[in-house]
């Protein structure tokens, strides 16, 4: 292929990668993998070509949970600094999405160049992604159980984002706190960097959470925890071959939840909006990678500070009076967290879920057995109806029968609309609004319609998805 | 009003997929018949009487997992066996299913011996049975729907033409995506690929189990449930699945 066809061919797929963005969101379809693929069918190595003009780093962040906050806090920070940056959207986390990114960050000649790329991946998708193209850090926030259905079992695709990063000069950020990454130790010939939090005052000595990291990954026997951090994070060893947290280069340290978070990184003060303990990882590991990038202190400091959490992530609402909460749930920990929080407020309460089967979602929705969902019928609760909804609004509505919950609060209403109305008309003085993924935006929709025909003052204007 | 005891065999080893939502099952379905019923973990190295539980319930677990199982439980398997034919109640779900029949030769070529009660072996072959799955099957002389969500790379062949599957395939893949067959079924044992969990969709299953339990015990169950969202569900399987 000619020089000139070459030029052409990349302006093409960047011409009708942005056309296909435009209609996509025209339809209001974000996060669709196709303005992607039609970038990619045109020039397939445009990712490759595209990422080649990053002057600085790419950094990849992946893992099962806390990749998109602590992604948004990475990129809040460089853009404190005033670099520029290309950064993917939330769920559009496979190939295509990543393209997508780019092609929407590019000017039409393909050679614009920005100063960071910071790239959020599904876990099984990083090997592929390392074909196109070489970050300098890889950033594994930590492993949770929510990619099994999707791809067999966790140790497999441990094991291919172990192969994939074999003999290169990627430097690994992974969480000493994790059982699971501790997989990566062992592996020589690559610089790891540890990030961990010390003691802290919240800390448990057992739980009932669902714990996957239970076992050694040496040699198999059951690790002893001298505490949990949150779930299976915490200081563990293992009594048969010793194996044990590694010393965290980066310790998170006088962690303080009064809610917001306060806590220390190796002395230096970080103060958040954000509440629980699993933001309190996402900051850290923000932090850390900023640190490994050389930005200063005072710049993380002010950028962490400002930063909101972001829409469908506890994002509220006020219909009629009434303070509505949009929650994104997808996997057991996560719905964990969020119940436990919706149980922590005092106001009596009614809870719609959307439940959703679409491969964004993962097509396997048995992890609702998986949660406790029991704490729902604690006193303290104070839940009078909930909502099930959702393509599998019937599963949704067992789980939360067999947990115990009176049957006949429990309304099915598989039309989103249709019960979100229900949910919001009940007499509780808030309502949580929780969702799959692929049901959020939709829902999302419907509350900020409802919140304008109900003709309340915004407080403040949330940041959207784009 | 009676004890009921079921044991969840490993439940830190072999519990993926939610499995543990069959034992919710069961224990909230006695409660609504009037009953009380408890859950007993047991683990690596416990000592146990199967003859004290009411019914014995394993789901399953990775590769390596499933092997320190198999060295475990092998040291019980007479015994067990022997409560199996005098009509134990079991429910075995996916590893733990494939750990009942002679071995798994794994697609790496690996080969594991089974507990060899049934004359069945499952071998690992390219790509993941996955997706939903509707069966029919024969559960007390009644021909029934079974939905559920299948998750296995190993596939199931029966090597004694005799032996009677749990289902029929309907939709999906079963046993080996090839005859048509599910599971296993003998006495009151059923071994299964399905996940979803399997009794909470299937009131007819968990009736089964709960009814085969109380006939052990001299318990007559006479009353009947509201299985109206557990009908929705499972319609809702049956409808996707169309
Ligand atoms: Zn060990």
């Amino acid at each position: 292929m000619g020089l000139g066809m070459k030029k052409l061919l990349i302006i093409l797929a960047i011409l009708l990668g942005k056309i296909a963005i435009w209609l996509s969101h025209l339809l209001g379809k974000q996060g669709s993998n196709f303005p992607g693929q039609v970038a990619r069918r045109i020039y397939p190595s445009i990712l490759r070509e595209l990422a080649a003009n990053i002057n600085e780093e790419i950094i990849v962040i992946t893992g099962t949970n806390g990749k998109t906050t602590s992604t948004n806090m990475m990129a809040a920070i460089i853009k404190e600094k005033g670099y520029s940056l290309v950064h993917n959207q939330a769920g559009a986390n496979m190939m295509a999405g990543i393209t997508a990114a780019f092609v929407n960050a590019s000017d039409l000649s393909g050679r614009q160049r920005f100063d960071y790329a910071l790239l959020e991946t599904d876990e099984a998708n990083v090997p592929l992604l390392l074909q196109e193209l070489t970050p300098k850090v890889l950033l594994i926030t930590n492993f949770f159980r929510d990619q099994l259905d999707r791809y067999g079992e966790l140790d497999y695709t441990i094991n291919l984002i172990k192969d994939s990063v074999r003999n290169t000069d990627i430097e690994l950020v992974l969480n000493a706190d994790d059982p699971l990454v501790v997989h990566f130790q062992n592996e020589t010939g690559l610089h790891c960097w540890y990030v961990g939090f010390a003691n802290t005052e919240y800390d448990s000595f057992g739980s009932m959470e669902s714990r996957e990291g239970r076992y050694c990954v040496f040699c198999g026997s059951e690790l002893q925890y001298e505490r949990y951090h949150y779930a299976q994070l915490g200081r563990f060893s293992c009594p048969a071959c010793g194996s044990h947290n590694p010393k965290p280069n980066f310790c998170g340290h006088d962690l303080q939840m009064n809610p917001r978070i306060s806590f220390k990184v190796n002395n230096i003060d970080i103060k958040s909006p954000y509440q629980g303990f699993y933001n309190a990882y996402n900051i850290l590991a923000a932090v850390s990678v900023s640190k490994l990038l050389g930005i200063q202190d005072d710049t993380i400091q002010r950028a962490i500070a400002a930063y909101q959490p972001r829409a469908g992530r506890m994002e509220e609402f006020f219909i009629n009076g009434k303070r509505v909460v949009i929650i994104l749930v997808k996997n057991p920990t996560g719905l964990n967290q969020t119940l436990s929080a919706i149980v922590s407020d005092k106001e009596a309460k009614d809870i719609f879920f959307a439940l959703n089967d679409n491969a964004a979602d993962g097509r396997d929705i048995s992890w609702i057995w998986d949660a406790e969902m029991e704490i729902i019928n604690s006193p303290e609760a104070q839940i009078a109806t909930i909502v099930a909804s959702g393509l599998r609004s019937g599963d949704l509505a067992l789980r939360v029968k067999y947990s115990g919950f009176d049957t006949d609060a429990i309304i099915i209403k598989t039309d989103l609309k249709n019960g979100i109305e229900t949910v919001v008309n009940k007499q509780g003085r808030v309502s949580y609004i929780l969702s799959t993924y692929t049901a959020l935006f939709e829902c999302r929709k419907i509350l900020v319609k409802m919140q304008e025909d109900s003709g309340e003052i915004l407080e403040k204007q949330f940041e959207t998805e784009n | 009003m009676a004890l009921y005891t079921l044991a969840h065999m490993y439940p830190d080893l072999m519990n993926l997929y939610g499995d543990r939502g069959n034992l919710f099952c069961l224990r909230k379905r006695l409660e609504w018949y009037g009953h009380s019923c408890s859950i007993k973990s047991y683990g690596l190295g416990d000592n146990w009487d199967c003859s004290q539980v009411d019914m014995i319930f394993m789901g399953g677990g990775s590769d390596r997992e499933q092997e320190l199982v198999y060295r475990d439980l092998l040291r019980k398997s007479d015994r067990l066996m022997a409560e199996i034919e005098s009509g134990l109640p079991v429910l075995a779900i996916c590893g733990a299913y494939q750990l009942l029949g002679s071995s798994y030769h794994s697609s790496d070529g690996k080969l594991m011996d089974g507990l060899r009660f049934f004359d069945f072996y499952t071998r690992g072959e390219e790509g993941r049975l996955i997706g939903n799955i509707v069966l029919n099957s024969k559960i007390e002389g009644k021909s029934i729907s079974v939905v559920g969500f299948e998750n296995h790379g190993g596939r199931t062949y029966f090597q004694d033409s005799s032996l009677e599957p749990f289902g029929t395939v309907v939709k999906g893949y079963g046993n080996n995506g090839k005859d048509r067959t599910e599971g296993i079924r003998y006495h009151n044992l059923i071994g299964s690929y399905l996940h979803g969990p399997l009794l909470p969709k299937n009131p007819a299953i968990a009736d089964f189990y709960i009814r085969a339990m109380s006939e052990r015990k001299g318990i007559e169950i006479d009353m009947e449930l509201d299985d109206y969202l557990e009908n929705y569900a499972h319609q809702q399987v049956l409808k996707k699945a169309e």
